[in-house]
């Protein structure tokens, strides 16, 4: 590599010709690559320009120019290449720009992409963290158990040091936002796996009448027989031509079916679409068909990670797909007919097949020797055999994954040497077709996939309604005999994204850490980025054979949602955060509204001048936007039933006409809620509650109604929304209000406090009016049909410009109900507080023959010994302590809390409100707060009430 | 009340134990073993099952095994059992998202988990396990002014109990957590948060383990793949159990189980005010550490902490409805990505690894129940909710107390069975259900 | 999530519902004693296996609904009107 940047020249993966130099490994052209050679593609590789073919990964394209190392070990900093080539490869996680652990063996390559190897330093070639493979032997799992324990200050430092070693890529702080989104589906069949059994399943659905959703890891349909030779590639060609042809099947690539959830509630996440990053797809499937075929397992044994250690179906790949030549010289560890196959493709491709190992013949490997890569590999006859390639075809992995989360738990097959689903357990709509079911030819998979498309789309009552039909007679299929291949016992990584070796499980065991999750927990065995699907069952058998047990017995780990690693982009989907805004809004931000957050609701807190805006409302009129407060209606005989259930107190005889506030609590005697209810006609109610609680109490209502009182006669409507409320407060309120209402006769005598009408405002008709007083001045709540509150408003503010009218907020409202001593329900009560420590002491009726939460009620008076809501004011009237200050006992000990504390504009000192132990619950009484900074305020109790204790001016 | 362990001593399992503590793990044993590769001894023995024994724990994860550990180290009980039907640390104890903090609510709360953050301290130097504990600092986001003010609340009660709380502000989360997004404008701005330097995470398996190896050094028989199949009470005591290997006399049961708690209560025919949920979890791939603290936000129901293995660690509020299934739900992981994304937008490419669930035994006030029951020789430490893992150490030594002495230490005295019955509820549930 | 049979609105996701859990009885207010309304307000059977159960179909028909599930397979046996079961002539309101 030439060390100035001026003279580097782009290495180029183009074969002969091109803008660089010739692709050392790159093939003639072959039948069936996926790599367009008419163009290339520029990358960079650790800051080195190369250059590949659309249609190549980023192994693929580095692999032809000659690459043979993409990242380094967790642990050991060893060098690691291509095993698999596939998503699952461990030793090709890269950083690509500002995504981390990008799997190199499955990313296509992409024009200017800036590919880094990922935790190395000072580079991928000489890593100075590879020492650690010196002192491996210290270094053995669990060692991070055992040391460094004392002296015990130095552990934060040694911990640095181990986070260090994290084997990822990073995320730059300012990584630029994704764009994803979420769709909904619902089709007949998924079927999970787009080789030839996933594809014929797909069709024979489809042609039953099935909508299908044929879902494929690779960028391609296919599975293996894209890799296959000639009669696979035939057999290909048919099968895409059938699903082609065939309607009814939504064919995506690059995608993976990620779960199955209760009632085949299928998240499916694609990839490579124009203009998104990914979309997650969330069907609710009828049936699922589980065809991921089989993941080839790798072989354990001493020098097993090293580059140019691969299965034979990463050379088949690589040979036939990208048509990179894998190595130069090989041998080949062969258990099955696909290792026989391999050595045909690599002789195909030039490779000088050194040796085929058969393990059918008891023949096998136990060494591979090298640093940087394979220089010779050591066979089980004590031959040494100089070579740069080792591929080993010893056996498959049955992915069950969907299968587990269905109910399934895997039995292991000696016979096959594999673990088996077993249907018995598996749910009628869950059917498994392909390798992951059975073995046989191709046609004899095809014919049993097809058999199991056509029941899935029975069973999702594709055609007639479900199960209709007999069922299909799905043929069975045979399991074929293969050697028990997992461990030559040599040593050797069992684990590669982990680092874990043979050995660290047999000294797990030893340990006592001796059942399969106790010691993929102490080694972790199986919890990198590739799940397990390539090294749990070596665990398992290594586990099985040091503990003497047989792997059936030993079993396996849970295989747990994701099957592949998703993006939480794709998980969060786009952005949706709804808020709720009053018709009023639009005049709110145009006046410099201060948006306060309200649970849903955005709200403004002032306008500016919060203590402004309270002494508008006290020496005139102010108009506040409460839009958000709950209202629902209620009609029927039976309403008064209702109320009388639900509030402390009293209300059969509330007049048509008249208002009335009411506190409810739960059973428990908590306070729930509280608010006014209003009598409109002979059976006809308005009743409004908090604006958090809302929800809660509509549901409240229902439940009461239709689970313990069916027969009563009441119909619930939530007129939350439709109606736009607003409370005009200040002495000049009447005055304000009757320039806009002539239908209604607002005079004292008329319209008295606590009383309600319906009329006209501002010309409009059916609003509802009541004259209540939070705030503690003389006032009017108008409920508006919600298309005219933003009118409604506007006029108040010119009806009343003479008057001096003033738009207040929520902060103006909490000090004006604050200097009255009315309580807010969640803020001066909590989540235990019990009506008779919310101050509604005269509210609560108990002489009611039923209320909800009566008898807590009844114990909580008798015992006396609960804290009560007092006002409060320091003695320096200039202090406000914070909300939450806690109120000490003489001994230093917590006797209640401040809830609620404002400086009030109205008196010009601090007050406020206290939950307060019941012996210093005495009006007079001094008591000491702790303020946050740590000082102490001495604060006198008092009535909750700061201003206008007899309510003359709200009666007026 | 501890009885002398004055001398260290070999036992049969070639660990030194004093009674301060175990020793056989150190720097200078990992090189000795490096160097001479020679095997380590088991943490933990097998046993066959006695017929007998003094005191029979039900449930092998960190409340249990700490129970034994201080009931044979500190009052030298001789012959406990702990019985577990899977593999130790096979319930919460291995499924939480192993977050340390002291920073409740209520002063009872406040005190038990701060002696527990003090246990955890020191635990691994007690056990000569390092069980990783990381005190990197624990963050709860106030997204509004009612969530505000409960942070003052919890805050003002930890000072008063001596435990180290601060409402801090966005700029300051902002230098913490530099990948939080701050700024006023998003959909739940950050308005400030509670800041609980103590708190942490601990490597959760390691607590389990450590504790197991410090039972079996005092002789505490670890029974695994041992379930519980019923318990024999006559004339309202505990006379013995029977499992799946055979029957056990013993004067002495502990239900330190959860998702099992009303199960097994059941058997001795004690009711549990206990209703079952899942709690869910995940974990992504690893990345570069850039998260030193602990993130939660009620509002949004989410945790987040980074482990030293660069994974992210999700966790939320229980499931919404009641169940024992641990299968773990979709919407949990579109939740938790979204949350995350909202409070992170930077993560968007981080990808989930794996989810798991959990099984939580809420009660009606989010407190355990602890102590004795109707049943003389039936005691109970369940009803952990989602908090359990966070209580262990302190849970085993005042569990232990409480069967040595036959009554509950001051220390859980607020957790008792009876307060249902009597209506005197902890408080915590007051910050939990506190509205916008 | 499970999908739970509305007997007004057909199978639907669990998400559109609020769980309210199994149902006590309500002992008489007037005659209670402290242990008897705690055991209703605390007290509940939590099996692992079949429970009935009621659920709120919030984000639907706004029904409470009788359903009987297994809380360890999620398996739904029946989902009832709560209302319709217990006073079967309310139908008219409800519709």
């Amino acid at each position: 590599m030439s060390i100035l940047p001026t003279s580097r020249r782009a290495r180029s993966a183009t074969g002969a010709g091109g803008a660089g130099g010739p692709a050392p490994m790159r093939l003639a052209p072959r039948e069936g690559e996926v790599i367009d050679r008419k163009r290339s593609v520029e990358f960079r590789w650790n800051g080195t320009p190369y250059t590949g073919h659309p249609g190549d990964t980023i192994v693929s394209a580095l692999a032809a120019a000659g690459e043979r190392v993409f990242s380094r070990s967790y642990k050991y900093h060893r060098p690691r290449g291509v095993l698999t080539a596939s998503y699952l490869d461990p030793g090709a996680m890269v950083q690509v720009g500002d995504e981390p652990n990008v799997r190199a063996a499955h990313r296509l390559v992409a024009a200017g992409m800036d590919v880094r190897s990922q935790n190395t330093w000072p580079s991928l070639r000489y890593d100075v963290k590879a020492v650690n493979g010196l002192v491996e032997r210290f270094l053995a799992t669990g060692f991070y158990y055992k040391t460094f324990i004392k002296p015990e200050p130095l552990w934060p430092l040694y911990e640095k040091v181990l986070r260090t070693f994290v084997h990822a890529g990073e995320i730059p702080p300012d990584s630029a936002p994704g764009c994803y989104d979420q769709r909904y589906a619902h089709p007949d069949v998924v079927v999970a796996g787009g080789g030839p059994a996933g594809m014929a399943a797909a069709v024979a659905a489809a042609r039953a009448g099935a909508t299908v959703m044929l879902v494929e890891e690779e960028h391609q349909l296919g599975g293996h027989l894209r890799f296959g030779g000639p009669a696979e590639r035939a057999r290909l060609r048919e099968l895409a031509a059938a699903v082609a042809a065939q309607p009814g099947i939504e064919v995506l690539t690059d995608a993976v079916v990620e779960a199955r959830y209760d009632d085949n509630w299928i998240p499916i996440v694609a990839r490579s679409l124009p203009g998104i990053d990914e979309r997650l797809i969330k069907a609710r499937a009828g049936t699922l068909v589980v065809a991921p075929g089989l993941v080839e397992r790798p072989y354990v044994f001493a020098g097993n990670d090293l580059p140019g250690v691969m299965l034979s179906t990463a050379a088949r790949r690589l040979i036939n797909l990208y048509a990179v030549r894998p190595g130069h010289r090989a041998v080949v560890l062969t258990a099955n007919p696909e290792g026989d196959a391999a050595v045909a493709d690599l002789e195909s491709a030039g490779v000088e097949v050194a040796a085929v190992v058969d393990a059918r013949r008891g023949e096998t490997v136990t060494a591979a020797h090298g640093r940087h890569g394979v220089r010779a590999v050591e066979l089980g006859d004590g031959r040494r055999v100089e070579a740069d390639l080792l591929v080993t075809a010893v056996g498959w992995t049955a992915p069950t994954s969907l299968l587990n989360q269905s109910g399934d738990q895997p039995v292991y097959d000696p016979r096959a040497a594999r673990f088996r689903p077993d249907p018995a357990r598996m749910p009628d709509d869950v059917l498994a077709a392909g390798g992951i079911a059975g073995d046989g030819d191709l046609d004899q998979l095809v014919a049993h996939a097809d058999a199991v498309g056509r029941e899935a789309a029975r069973r999702a009552g594709a055609a007639g309604g479900a199960g209709a039909g007999s069922a299909v007679a799905v043929p069975s299929l045979a399991v074929d005999e293969h050697p028990e291949l997992f461990s030559a016992g040599t040593g050797g990584f069992v684990d590669l994204s982990e680092d874990v070796s043979a050995k660290d499980i047999t000294t797990a065991v030893a340990e006592g850490y001796d059942s399969v999750e106790l010691a993929k927990r102490y080694t972790t065995a199986t919890m990198g980025p590739t799940q397990g699907k390539l090294e749990t069952v070596n665990t398992v058998a290594i586990l099985a054979a040091a503990t003497g047990r047989s792997i059936a017995e030993t079993g396996t780990t849970t295989w747990r949602p994701m099957y592949a690693p998703i993006t939480l982009g794709a998980l969060a989907g786009r952005p949706h955060q709804p808020v709720r805004y009053s018709p009023m809004q639009p005049w709110h931000e145009r006046h410099g509204a201060v948006p306060l957050v309200a649970g849903q609701w955005i709200r403004p807190e002032h306008y500016g001048d919060p203590a402004a805006e309270v002494t508008a409302v006290r020496t005139g009129v102010g108009i506040i936007d409460v839009t958000p407060i709950g209202k629902l209606d209620l009609q029927g005989p039976d309403v008064a039933k209702l109320l009388e259930l639900l509030y402390v107190n009293k209300w059969q005889k509330l007049g048509i006409g008249r208002v009335r506030y009411g506190v409810m609590c739960a059973e428990d005697g908590v306070v729930l809620d509280d608010g006014v209810t209003g009598r409109l006609g002979e059976q006809h109610y308005l009743m409004s509650t908090t604006s958090s609680g809302a929800a809660t109490v509509w549901e409240w209502v229902e439940n009461w109604l239709q689970t313990a009182h069916p027969d009563w006669r009441v119909h619930v409507t939530p007129v939350t929304t439709a109606y736009a409320s607003i409370n005009i407060a200040g002495p000049r309120s009447r005055d304000l209000l009757a320039r806009l209402t002539t239908d209604v006769d607002l005079s004292a005598e008329a319209f008295g406090y606590m009383n309600v009408r319906t009329g006209t405002v501002a010309g409009i008709a059916d609003c509802v009016l009541w004259r209540i007083g939070f705030t503690g001045e003389l006032s009017y709540e108008i409920h508006v049909p919600a298309s005219y509150g933003l009118h409604v408003w506007q006029r108040l503010l010119d009806a009343g410009a003479d008057l001096g009218v003033r738009p207040f907020g929520v902060e103006a409202q909490r000090v004006l109900r604050l200097e009255k001593g009315h309580a807010i329900v969640g803020q001066d009560t909590d989540g235990l507080t019990q009506a008779f420590s919310a101050g509604v002491d005269e509210l609560i009726k108990l002489d009611k023959p039923d209320f909800l939460g009566k008898p807590e009620l009844v114990w909580q008076h008798q015992r006396g010994t609960h804290p009560r809501l007092v006002g409060l004011q320091p003695l320096d009237g200039s202090i406000v302590p914070p909300e939450a200050s806690q109120i000490l006992d003489r001994a230093g000990g917590i006797a209640g809390r401040v809830t609620s504390s404002r400086m009030s504009p109205t008196l010009g000192r601090a007050i406020g409100l206290a939950q307060l132990d019941p012996e210093l619950a005495v009006v007079g009484t001094h008591v000491t707060v702790r303020l946050p900074d740590g000082s102490d305020v001495t604060a006198e109790v008092t009535e909750r009430v700061h201003v206008d204790p007899q309510g003359e001016r709200q009666r007026v | 009340m501890s009885t002398s362990h004055g001398t260290a001593r070999t036992n049969g399992n070639g660990h030194a134990r004093t009674r301060s503590g175990l020793r056989g793990y150190s720097a200078w044993s990992l090189l000795r073993h490096g160097l001479s590769r020679s095997g380590w001894p088991r943490a933990w023995r097998e046993h066959e099952l006695r017929d007998r024994y003094d005191a029979v724990i039900i449930g092998g994860g960190v409340h249990g095994l700490a129970t034994a550990y201080y009931l044979a180290r500190d009052h030298g009980m001789r012959h406990i059992a702990v019985l577990e039907r899977a593999y130790v640390g096979s319930g919460g104890s291995g499924r939480n998202t192993a977050i340390l903090r002291s920073n409740y609510l209520t002063p009872e709360g406040v005190r038990f988990y701060d002696r527990s953050i003090q246990l955890y301290e020191h635990l691994a130097a007690d056990l000569n396990f390092n069980v990783m504990f990381s005190q990197r600092g624990h963050l709860t986001l106030a997204h509004n002014d009612a969530s505000l003010r409960t942070m003052r609340w919890r805050t003002e009660v930890n000072k008063l109990q001596g435990v180290d709380s601060e409402v801090i502000g966005p700029d300051r989360i902002g230098e913490l957590v530099p990948y939080l997004d701050t700024s006023a404008e998003t959909r739940y701005p950050i308005l400030g948060a509670l800041y609980h330097p103590p708190g942490g995470i601990v490597r959760h398996d390691a607590v389990v383990w450590g504790y197991a190896r410090g039972a079996d050094a005092h002789g505490v028989h670890i029974h695994q793949q041992t379930e519980v199949t019923g318990i024999d009470v006559e004339h309202g005591r505990v006379r013995g159990l029977r499992t799946n290997r055979g029957r056990i006399a013993t004067p002495v049961v502990l239900n330190a189980t959860a998702g099992w708690s009303s199960l097994v209560s059941h058997q001795a025919g004690v009711e549990m005010p206990v209703q079952t949920f899942p709690l869910q979890a995940a974990v992504t791939e690893p990345v570069r550490p850039f998260l030193d603290t602990v993130v939660v936000s009620g509002t949004l129901h989410v945790y987040v902490s980074q482990t030293d293995r660069g994974e992210l660690v999700f966790g939320a509020s229980v499931d919404p409805f009641a169940s024992y299934s641990i299968r773990g739900s979709l919407e949990f992981t579109e939740g938790i990505a979204g949350h995350v994304l909202e409070l992170m937008p930077a993560l968007h490419r981080m990808r989930l690894l794996r989810q798991w669930a959990g099984l939580c035994d809420m009660t009606p006030d989010y407190s355990p129940i602890m102590g004795p029951t109707p049943v003389e020789g039936f005691y109970v430490d369940v009803g952990w909710g989602t908090y359990g893992f966070k209580a262990g150490p302190v849970s085993g030594e005042a569990m232990a107390a409480c069967i040595a002495d036959g009554k509950p230490p001051e220390i859980i005295s607020a957790f008792g069975l009876d307060r249902f019955a009597d209506g005197r509820l902890v408080g915590e549930k007051g910050a939990a259900a506190v509205g916008h | 999530m499970m999908l739970l049979p509305c007997p007004w609105c057909g199978p639907r996701h669990a998400g559109e519902f609020r769980f309210h859990g199994a149902a006590g009885t309500r002992p008489d207010p007037a005659t209670t004693t402290p242990e008897q309304w705690r055991r209703y307000l605390y007290v509940h059977d939590n099996p692992r296996g079949w429970q009935t159960e009621s659920w709120y179909h919030s984000a639907g028909c706004r029904r409470f609904l009788t359903v009987e599930r297994n809380t360890l397979t999620h398996e739904v046996r029946s989902a009832r009107d709560t209302q319709l079961d217990a006073a079967p002539n309310a139908a008219e309101d409800a519709r």
